[in-house]
């Protein structure tokens, strides 16, 4: 397909290219590549083959689904899709805002096209689209192996998969893009990136967390909550039957007029979003930006805090560092929701889950701890001038060790002060399987650390297989050495098998060596 | 022996190869309260040189003497005495003029009696005061360039090495930079810089030393490198002596 210079069309194919050179999806870090390598394009068309295959078992498997599918779908299928549309829609929400904030304030071609002879309309129209490409691609590719199987197998219905997802992604790129500019309008561009980016990170694991929380609440509390929704969902109620809410669920089974309606308000709201938020786009982010310099000196001129101790300098910068930037907070901030669920489990069943949640909590303590230390060691903005300074660069390193380990101590501080008071053995042990995991995590990530820079944080694993790796087994080996030791410190009565012993000291030795060869592996330039 | 204690800045043998030579038994002497500026053409080794007299880079072999303080035997006395400026500002987008003084103080261990009036005094004098609260992510080129130049002159440095100090800046900044420099030698500060903007040698510059190849082809003021050449303006000499006229 030919599209002219300067069309839409050739506007939304430079969009997607620009999607995919900047995803390069398996593509190792080289110099002058970009997109998807060779080996990374074999795997993703494996496992898109593999899908389809599962997809074909699974769904032949379902005896009668199709009959199901093709003339009445049951109402609790309907309700269970249902459910998985907004958990899925929940995701989008958190990758559009992220899409929104990179394609207003990060990819940084924004003037390049708007100097342009196309329509500023245009150019908002194709990167609004962009966004849906975007998001859609990936649920797409995990989604569209059942419509596939589906039609495969008869189930021609199941190809309103496709459409459900271009619509979802339709409606959460609009909705993140006008969320997105109405925060630049009221709080300002530097501030948007902040919300916007820690609201993707909650919305993200928003569905998580419900799982979570009601997957380990009490009998009694699920049957009450199930009490509050029995009305509701009665036919003829607000979420009865004929609800709209059951909407997309019935349009993934390919009924036509919820798909019908359900592509009728993406257009909607697409087109609306196009219309009244363009010119704001064009000017008033323009504009935002440029005001980012324009900041109101404090009275009195500017105030200093100089004296600090060497190392005292060094913690602070990093900290501010992190914390003005929103791509990080967001990623932080994600890790540690997903550590909520374990507290909750540790504050209301502890005893019998002690050894799963120390070990979980072992493990994501070390793995903050090694993104920290990436972030911190790595991603180093200026580390010329931290060469010239007239100090050892091991001081250096040795402050910015303490910057990294700082906050999972201060995370696991609570529950280890609830356990302490419950059994203080295994607060001690677990104590000591979080210190050692933090302290080797960040080891190992100084010591396999090469120069990267802070954008990307999220690909910081892509050619460091080595540092990857050690991170990763260290901390199983931590992880699974807090499983054991906690296990035989709550038992009611000693094992009499000396397994458990010997894979602790079998852990220890692991993740020894891991220090060990993440110390052979180190890099010196001091 | 007595003489070469009063250099600031004494480089003897010093070499450094990447595949080829950068720099090839480079010997070069710059006194105390002198303004030397080192030109060359493109690939000559100038960058190399300052980067290995700023301890960045490690030399294959020969010395660096700063201040009479071996670079190699002594680090940290010979950088507390030097402050290094690259082309490119080494600064953090994410701080404040404020923060970013207030760590390159602390890197250099300054007590807050003294930096903090040297930090006021600095961005009042580079035009920085009222942007000191907003974050250098939003600077233009100059304004960056002349942040690191605060930042390389917040420890008051004896020996201050720029890398091209002056690209990419615009009229005003240039002159606000060129006079902070001059000040600096009358004060007693020596300057060793380079420079592609051969008016700025010619008009600041006391000596000047011309690399090629990694190695020094010419030294002296404007008027002995006039007089080993056919005259004229730096520009015919410095093409003359690099064989490019």
């Amino acid at each position: 397909m030919n599209a002219g210079a300067g069309s839409a069309l050739w506007l939304l194919k430079h969009e997607i290219r620009m999607f995919f050179f900047n995803a390069s999806f398996g593509a190792q870090k080289k110099a002058a590549r970009r997109g998807i390598g060779k080996g990374g394009a074999a795997l993703w068309i494996g496992t898109f083959a593999l899908i389809h295959v599962l997809a074909f078992i699974l769904l032949d498997r379902i005896d009668g689904a199709g009959a199901a599918v093709a003339i009445a779908p049951p109402h609790a299928l309907v309700m269970g899709l249902s459910g998985l549309f907004a958990a899925a829609f929940s995701l989008m929400m958190s990758s559009g805002l992220r899409a929104s904030i990179e394609v207003l304030f990060e990819r940084g071609d924004l003037d390049l096209l708007l100097s342009s002879p196309l329509s500023s309309r245009g150019i908002f129209s194709v990167r609004l689209a962009g966004i849906v490409v975007g998001i859609a691609s990936i649920y797409l590719f995990f989604l569209t192996p059942f419509a596939n199987a589906g039609l495969a197998l008869g189930h021609y219905r199941l190809l309103g998969i496709y459409p459900v997802v271009i619509n979802a992604a339709t409606i959460a790129a609009s909705l993140s893009m006008l969320f997105t500019l109405g925060l630049v309008r009221l709080l300002g561009v530097r501030r948007t990136r902040v919300v916007a980016q820690v609201i993707g990170a909650l919305s993200g694991a928003l569905f998580f967390l419900l799982a979570q929380a009601y997957g380990n609440a009490a009998g009694s509390v699920r049957q009450q909550v199930a009490g509050w929704f029995a009305p509701l969902l009665a036919p003829g109620a607000a979420l009865g039957p004929d609800s709209v809410i059951w909407l997309p669920g019935q349009a993934v089974l390919g009924t036509p007029r919820p798909l019908l309606a359900l592509s009728m308000i993406a257009l909607a709201i697409f087109a609306l979003t196009v219309r009244f938020t363009h010119r704001f786009f064009v000017h008033g982010v323009q504009q935002a930006v440029s005001l980012m310099r324009v900041v109101k000196a404090s009275a009195g001129g500017p105030r200093y805090r100089f004296g600090r101790s060497l190392a005292q300098v060094i913690i602070v910068k990093e900290w501010r560092l992190i914390a003005r930037d929103p791509q990080l907070v967001s990623q932080v901030l994600l890790q540690l929701l997903y550590m909520l669920p374990l507290v909750f489990l540790l504050l209301t069943k502890g005893g019998e889950r002690l050894p799963g949640l120390g070990a979980a909590l072992t493990f994501l303590c070390g793995s903050l701890t090694a993104a920290l230390a990436w972030v911190i060691v790595s991603a180093e903005d200026a580390p010329d001038l931290l060469r010239a300074a007239p100090c050892a660069m091991r001081t250096i390193r040795r402050a910015k060790l303490i910057a990294v380990a700082m906050p999972a101590p201060a995370l696991m501080a609570l529950p280890l002060l609830w356990i302490l008071t419950r059994n203080p053995l295994a607060a001690l042990l677990l104590c000591g399987t979080v210190a050692g995991s933090v302290t080797t995590a960040a080891f190992i990530a100084m010591w396999c650390a090469r120069p990267a820079a802070r954008g990307d944080f999220k690909t910081r694993g892509k050619g460091n297989f080595l540092g990857k790796t050690l991170e990763l087994l260290n901390g199983l080996a931590w992880s699974g050495l807090a499983f054991l030791l906690l296990m035989m410190s709550t038992a009611q009565q000693p094992s009499p098998s000396p397994w458990p012993l010997f894979g602790a000291a079998g852990l220890a030795v692991i993740a020894a060596a891991m220090v060990l060869f993440g110390y052979l592996s180190r890099t010196r330039d001091d | 022996m007595h003489h070469d204690a009063a250099a600031a800045l004494k480089l003897t043998a010093l070499s450094k190869h990447f595949g080829r030579p950068a720099v090839d038994r480079l010997d070069l002497t710059v006194r105390q309260g002198e303004l030397y500026a080192l030109l060359g053409p493109n690939g000559a080794g100038k960058t190399t040189t300052l980067r290995m007299v700023a301890g960045l880079l490690a030399p294959d072999s020969g010395s660096v003497e700063i201040f009479g303080i071996d670079l190699a035997a002594n680090p940290a006395a010979a950088k507390q005495k030097i402050a290094y400026l690259p082309d490119d500002p080494m600064l953090y987008a994410k701080l404040k003029p404020t923060e970013y003084l207030e760590f390159v103080a602390g890197l250099w261990g300054i007590e807050a009696a003294d930096a903090a009036p040297r930090a006021h005094r600095l961005l009042e004098w580079l035009d920085l005061s009222r942007h000191a609260h907003e974050l250098t992510e939003g600077f233009s080129r100059g304004m960056k360039q002349k942040l690191a130049l605060a930042g390389a002159l917040i420890h008051a440095p004896q020996l201050l090495i720029l890398d091209e100090p002056l690209t990419g800046l615009d009229a005003a900044a240039a002159r606000q930079v060129k006079d902070l420099l001059l000040e600096h030698v009358r004060a007693g500060g020596t300057v060793v810089l380079t420079t592609h903007i051969l008016e700025v040698a010619e008009r600041l510059a006391q000596r000047i030393g011309i690399i090629e190849h990694g190695r020094l082809i010419a030294q002296g003021t404007l008027d002995e490198l006039r007089r080993q050449t056919d005259g004229g303006t730096l520009e015919d000499v410095f093409l003359q002596l690099t064989g490019q006229s």
